[in-house]
């Protein structure tokens, strides 16, 4: 068995542990980061979009705004490159009547978000497909932003400082010392995903940042905290129907955002509180009812061709917690279990957004800081990740470099733009275990196709690169670090075609034994899980075809290995079927 | 007026096209697109597996045909009708210069290598495909080119290897088949109808090969001129040479599609696409005309006898919405699809049964006329052939060319 010892572990690769894992490594304390499987795997990978300017809160809690807003201005910066500047309208429908526009704009001016009231004329003229029935607009400072990529990007930061970060590391169980009164958390148990392996990483402060899993890591020492997780659907649209993050101006409720991302517009969201935070079926109602209130916001989206549908979960604290509170809002929750629960070494945050996840880093690091000693002051507000020196992201900067290196021969995803070298950079940079790492890092298979050609284009390059690695034997770098798979973590780059006009020299990172016909089977299973929900008209066909192309032309359910598994196999497996029920509940 | 309007130039319309134009009558073809012939593989799959058991290959797909419940195809026209279609549909495409053969031992299916290295059951491919069958012992060289985004030879070599198949890959440089970057299949398979390409192309085969191996390429060996392009690189490297699919656009498909095509034009049949059926007229249970959309207005045509080959939900024949209503677009037609979208799918994409919403179709009576609840014909000049049809999954159990043949071959039995 392995041991490894850190002084800070941090459990959970979403935003928030990310975020914490550099906030720690600037302040000079050595980190450890463990997430069970890729980076984003959890509810930052399947959130909305937005970078909130705030104004969504204003009425309803401004001290969230407030967070918000200073966020917004913090990560425009330190983020830039993850983030676009699309601005954002709350527009007044027929539906939204009474004073909410003018307690908007009273928080508004309360809170410091800045707010613009634009007349409807102004407003339809940049969002032509606006309803036109609107009474009031209101501009704020919203945004569209990329969580894998501002993860990945953020994790790399906190690599280049010093932490290590382990994907596909399960923590299984906690070290503890002590009994009743004086229990203590010195570490934790962890499985890695693909050898199997147990390694005991041994740490001084143990931080649980598994969001809507957390009351799982604190029941593994008996401290009883309840995360409900609340579902939330969103659902992508074929085509960038508005260019401006498009909110309901009204108290927050279902489905009343649409935000551009990418090459998609995205509504949403539901908000359903659900049993385990894994296995999130998405009902048809979910589906319908998203597009019944886009209807609203955009006249005529409901026919527009949805691509995908998915699920995050929202943790919700309930507040039984007695300990010494250093909540800075309602909205997150930062527990200390000592004060709390007479558990040492133990802190929990959980909940909050992902604009406030350095935010919340930053406070929970403070509170480390309380154990462990002041080190170096926090830094992440004024620090950029590696990348952001490229300025904001814009729409057409991909097809724009394609155009202008001729790369249009090199297009693996044509959807989505990704080229060969793209895709072979970001095996080459990151672990990849399976074919939706590479989909987080370049957006592979995102688009319209939903993955019917570039599933089998990707597998057959990674096998390439697989193949070469086998000839190559392992580098310095790798022998000198051994099998763990945080090796590299280079981001910065993977999403323009221009720096990747040829596949770095190095040989690809072959740590699981590549198996081909495994990672084209789980990629199939993982488009299929988030087109089921949305499977009619067009969108229904374009899947017979790609049926077409994997049962007729391939017979990929025949191809050698079958009982192969990867660590996702099973999640990619889960119940895909709706049921009956076609009305929300009451 | 004609006899015969045809709705759809997929494999099924282009079927019926041909035996009803064989049997003296007049016929015209009107297609919104060209069908899923550009999307396969090219061969003819009449069954590959059984609805009950997926995981075993079926050896000899006539024999099982009384395996398939009673109201599928196959079993409404009978094993000598398929077989009678497939003779014919040989005949045909020998006559038009695009032979197709069966596996040696008469009868079976042949097992051809898939562009992921799997072995795919096909009842008829094309002489260049059928050189690849796994029954033959050869080893096999497969032979890629750099940066060829459609085809990947160490990955079909590997998993050939995996079957007990002795197979190796190389790649060749992509700058034998075309100048351009950005070319699709078609488009090289266009540039290897050059003579000089071809010739040189022949010289790196030659180089590659090792005495006693087969050469397996992606099909793209030409397309006007494709058996002259085979004949002449087996000539030259000294080694037998098959085509392995690519992914689309197809060009086996599209070569059995442009000849099809032309041997129906040839026979005075014309095959109009871009025409997307939109209305239809009917008195008293008789089909009066349909109308299709064109650019100016729509165009109506008349005939005494109507085909539906329009293939169900993937050629655009079937369409649904959110609700879970799904229809047949031209007459809306009686389906046995599950009408709620909690029916219509299983959790895993790969299900060895399929997908329920897949499976359901137009149900028809012995001489394939569509038919309601009470088994009696919806329109007295109406037939249906093709993936349209109830009571089987053509993609599912591979038999979506057979099909197509067997039920527009005989669309005039009796
Ligand atoms: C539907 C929805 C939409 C949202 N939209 C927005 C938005 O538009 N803008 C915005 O600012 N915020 C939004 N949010 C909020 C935001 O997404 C979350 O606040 C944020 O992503 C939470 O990040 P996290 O790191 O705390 O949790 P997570 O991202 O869930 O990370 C927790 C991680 O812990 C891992 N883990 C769990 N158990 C273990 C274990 N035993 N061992 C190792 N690892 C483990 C999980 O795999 C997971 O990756 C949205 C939330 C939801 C639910």
């Amino acid at each position: 068995m392995k041991r490894i010892n850190t002084e800070i572990l941090v459990i959970g690769g979403g935003a928030t542990g990310t975020g914490i894992a550099w906030d720690a490594a600037l302040r000079g304390f050595a980190v450890a980061l463990v997430e069970r499987r890729d980076l984003t795997h959890g509810t930052t990978g399947r959130y909305h979009g937005l970078l909130h300017s705030g104004g969504r809160y204003v009425v309803k809690d401004p001290q969230s705004a407030v967070e918000c807003i200073q966020e917004n201005r913090t990560l425009r910066h330190t983020h830039a490159h993850c983030i676009e500047e699309t601005g954002g309208l709350f527009v007044v429908t027929p539906e939204d009547e009474g004073d909410f526009p003018d307690l908007f704009v009273q928080g508004c001016a309360e809170t410091g978000v800045p707010c613009n009231e634009i007349s409807v004329a102004a407003a339809l003229r940049r969002e032509p497909l606006l309803n036109p029935r609107i009474s009031r607009v209101f501009e704020v400072p919203d945004g569209s932003a990329d969580s894998f990529l501002a993860t990945h990007a953020t994790a790399q930061a906190a690599r280049q400082a010093g932490a290590r970060i382990l994907t596909y590391h399960a923590v299984t169980g906690l070290l503890v010392t002590g009994g009743d009164g004086d229990k203590r958390v010195v570490g934790a148990r962890v499985m890695d995903a693909v050898s199997g392996e147990e390694i005991h990483i041994h740490a001084a402060m143990v931080i649980n940042a598994t969001g809507a899993w957390a009351g799982r890591i604190t029941g593994m020492v008996g401290i009883p905290i309840s995360v409900i997780p609340g579902k939330g659907t969103m659902v992508a649209m074929n085509h960038r129907l508005v260019n401006t993050v498009i909110n309901r101006c009204k108290m927050p409720a279902d489905g009343d955002i649409i935000v551009p991302v990418h090459t998609v517009a995205v509504i949403g969201t539901t908000d359903e509180r659900v049993a385990d935070p894994e296995n999130l079926r998405i009902e048809p109602w979910e589906v319908q009812l998203m597009l019944d209130e886009g209807e609203k916001l955009v006249p005529g989206i409901s026919r527009a061709r949805v691509v995908r549908a998915w699920a995050g979960v929202r943790p919700l604290y309930q507040e039984d917690y007695t300990g010494d509170s250093r909540d800075a809002t309602r909205k997150f929750a930062l527990l200390d279990h000592q004060r709390g629960h007479g558990v040492a070494g133990l802190i929990t945050i959980t909940g909050g957004k992902w604009t406030t996840f350095r935010l919340m880093a930053e406070k929970t690091v403070d509170l480390a800081v309380d154990y462990l000693g002041e080190r170096q002051p926090c830094r992440t507000a004024s620090t950029q990740v590696p990348g952001a020196e490229q300025g904001h992201y814009w729409l057409g900067h991909r097809l724009h470099e394609i155009e202008e290196e001729h790369l249009q021969g090199e297009l693996i995803c044509e959807c989505e733009l990704v080229t060969r070298t793209m895709i072979e950079n970001a095996a080459k940079r990151n672990p990849t275990v399976t074919l939706d790492d590479i989909r987080r890092d370049v957006r592979l298979g995102m688009g319209p196709c939903q993955g019917g050609f570039c599933t089998y284009r990707a597998v057959g390059i990674l096998h390439e690169l697989a193949r070469q690695a086998e000839g190559a034997g392992p580098t310095e770098e790798e022998t000198k670090e051994g099998t763990e798979r945080d090796a590299a973590w280079e981001v910065a780059y993977l999403q323009s075609p221009r720096h990747n006009l040829s596949a770095d020299e190095r040989p690809a990172r072959d740590e699981a034994g590549l198996q081909p016909n495994l990672l084209l089977r789980d990629f199939l299973q993982e488009r299929w899980k988030g087109v089921t929900p949305i499977l009619w008209g067009r969108q229904l066909k374009q899947e017979r075809l790609d049926e077409l192309i994997y049962l007729n032309l391939m017979n990929a359910d025949h191809l050698p290995q079958t009982g192969e598994k990867s660590p996702l196999t099973d999640f990619y497996l889960y119940d895909a079927t709706p049921n009956e029920q076609t009305e929300a509940p009451a | 007026m004609i006899d015969y309007l045809v709705m759809g130039a997929g494999l099924s319309g282009l079927m019926s096209a041909y035996a009803a134009v064989q049997s003296g009558h007049r016929v015209k073809v009107i297609a919104k697109g060209l069908g899923a012939l550009h999307w396969g593989a090219g061969s003819i799959d009449v069954l590959g597996y059984l609805p009950q058991a997926r995981d075993a290959v079926v050896r000899r797909p006539l024999e099982r045909l009384a395996d398939l419940p009673a109201n599928h195809p196959y079993t409404i026209l009978g094993p000598a009708a398929v077989q009678d279609g497939l003779d014919k549909f040989m005949r045909l495409t020998e006559e038009l210069g695009l032979p197709y053969y069966g596996a040696e031992a008469a009868g079976e299916n042949l097992l051809l290598p898939s562009p992921a290295g799997a072995l795919r059951p096909a009842f008829l491919a094309p002489a260049a495909q059928s050189a690849g069958t796994a029954s033959d012992d050869a080893p096999m060289l497969i032979v890629g080119f750099e940066r060829l985004r459609d085809f990947y030879p160490e990955l079909i070599a590997e998993n050939l290897t995996r079957q007990g198949i002795a197979a190796r890959a190389v790649k060749l440089p992509y700058e034998l088949l075309s100048d351009r970057r950005d070319a699709n299949t078609v488009q090289l398979a266009q540039e290897l109808d050059d003579e000089n390409r071809t010739e040189r192309l022949a010289e790196f085969l030659r180089e590659a090969v090792r005495p006693g191996e087969r050469i397996g390429l992606p099909a793209l060996l030409g397309l006007a001129r494709h058996a002259q392009v085979v004949t002449r690189l087996a000539l030259a490297a000294g080694a037998p040479v098959f085509e392995i699919p690519t992914l689309p656009p197809s060009v086996p498909g599209i070569r059995l599609f442009n000849t099809l095509r032309a041997g129906l034009e040839a026979r005075g049949v014309r095959v109009e696409a871009g025409m997307e059926v939109i209305e239809m007229n009917a008195e008293e249970g008789v089909i009066r005309w349909v109308a299709s959309e064109t650019s100016a207005r729509p165009l109506r045509h008349s005939a005494e006898r109507f085909v539906l080959a329009t293939g169900g939900i993937l050629g655009g024949g079937f369409m649904s919405d959110h609700t879970g209503r799904i229809w047949e677009t031209v007459f809306d037609l009686p389906l046995t699809t599950p009408q709620s979208r909690s029916q219509w799918f299983r959790p895993a994409f790969l299900a060895p049964d399929g997908h329920p919403v897949f499976q359901g179709g137009v149900r028809v009576n012995a001489a394939f006329q569509p038919v309601d609840a009470q088994g009696a014909p919806c329109f007295a000049n109406l037939h249906v052939v093709g993936g349209a049809l109830a009571g089987c999954d053509p993609l599912a159990e591979r038999s979506l060319e057979g099909l197509a043949i067997a039920t527009g071959m005989n669309l005039l039995k009796e």
